[in-house]
């Protein structure tokens, strides 16, 4: 079942206010303990499934050896009969038929705890599951929550508090004009760069009219000015 | 990242076509940012734990002029397709744009999808304002 739902109907029910609850608090606090105790019992089933693990690779291991064993004394068994040893291979299929019983013992508590293995892995993949699913619909209240918080944040919200006349067209003026007024200013920016390159004086200073006649020629100029101050 | 280092970052950002940030955390743990492309209708950013949501409010459904709800919400619904990185809502009675972002969101990526909203709140209101008094 989804959250998503509940939802809708507590915000048709007309919960708009800041802090007033969009779902029952009960439904988000049963929601985060659920997804509390699955964590909980993910835990723990992962620490009994390693304890678990151990002890069926021991049995694995076991069997194993059981099998290097049996192999052994079958060879012994063989030797014995061609040495015509018939009481010596009686004792020694009867110490096979032992190893053989316990073989089979331990196959078949390895195979019990592989499928109990198997069948832990495969709760905890399904409750893994629903922690995800839980944490997505928990995430649903709380996003619908902040952004109820975050329309009704009184500090810029004229639109829900006032609704004077044109405030709106009023507001979009302003905002056209201060972009006009932006656009004018990188135009105007724009033309004196232009303005600047096609300057008379500088176009008269290129073909050297009227170059030194105005300010400050250069030192050679001043020199030039107090010789001529000396001469006279 | 926190509510406070986006501030922080934000005041002192410049984004590529030039819109500056002034942004301020209140006491209500609301981020509100004013993008200098639009500064009538600033956005306010609230964080959960896995998401960082940014809401203008656009204006109240007292503003429509009477009778003309239904067409302003079809109009809105044909528009919302249209308008990047942000959505059209009625959250209460307050008309809003929001947008929602992973919380390891790049901030450049934060700061542009602020000023694309910024963007989009004069778009929008451009187009509906015909249906408000």
């Amino acid at each position: 079942m989804s959250i998503l739902k509940d939802i809708f109907t507590a915000l048709r029910g007309g919960a708009n206010e800041v802090g007033e609850a969009i779902v029952d608090a009960n439904a988000v606090r049963i929601l985060e303990q659920e997804i509390r105790d699955a964590e909980a019992a993910i835990a723990n089933a992962k620490r009994s499934l390693t304890r678990m693990k151990a002890t069926e690779i021991q049995l694995k291991r076991d069997v194993g050896i059981l099998n290097v064993d049996i192999a052994d004394y079958e060879r012994k068994a063989m030797d014995a009969l061609n040495a015509n040893e018939q009481t010596l291979a009686h004792d020694v299929a009867e110490k096979i038929a032992e190893l053989e019983t316990d073989r089979s013992d331990k196959s078949k508590e390895q195979a019990a705890l592989e499928t109990e293995i198997n069948k832990i892995n495969a709760i905890i993949k399904a409750r893994e599951k629903r922690i995800q699913k839980n944490k997505r619909e928990l995430n649903k209240i709380k996003t619908v929550q902040e952004l109820q918080r975050a329309t009704e944040s009184i500090s810029n919200n004229v639109a829900a508090t006032s609704s004077g006349d044109h405030r709106v067209s009023k507001a979009m003026e302003r905002v056209k004009a201060k972009q006009q007024n932006w656009q004018d200013r990188m135009e105007a920016g724009e033309w004196m760069v232009n303005e600047g390159s096609d300057d008379l004086d500088a176009r008269l200073a290129q073909k050297g009219i009227g170059g030194s006649s105005g300010g400050s020629g250069g030192a050679a100029d001043v020199l030039a000015r107090i010789k001529a101050k000396q001469a006279s | 990242m926190t509510l406070e280092d986006l501030a922080f970052q934000l005041n002192t950002y410049t984004s590529e076509s030039g819109t500056t940030f002034d942004a301020l955390v209140g006491e209500d743990r609301i981020l509100e940012v004013t993008c200098s492309n639009n500064d009538e209708f600033p956005i306010n950013v609230t964080a959960t734990d896995t998401q960082l949501l940014a809401v203008t409010p656009l204006f109240h459904v007292n503003e429509v002029v009477s009778g003309g709800v239904e067409a302003l919400h079809e109009m809105l619904l044909r528009l919302s397709p249209a308008v990047p990185l942000s959505s059209i809502g009625l959250q209460g009675d307050t008309y809003i744009l929001f947008g929602a972002m992973a919380k390891e969101t790049l901030f450049e990526n934060i700061a542009h999808e602020l000023e694309v909203q910024a963007e989009n709140t004069i778009d929008v209101l451009e187009v509906v304002e015909d249906f408000l008094n």
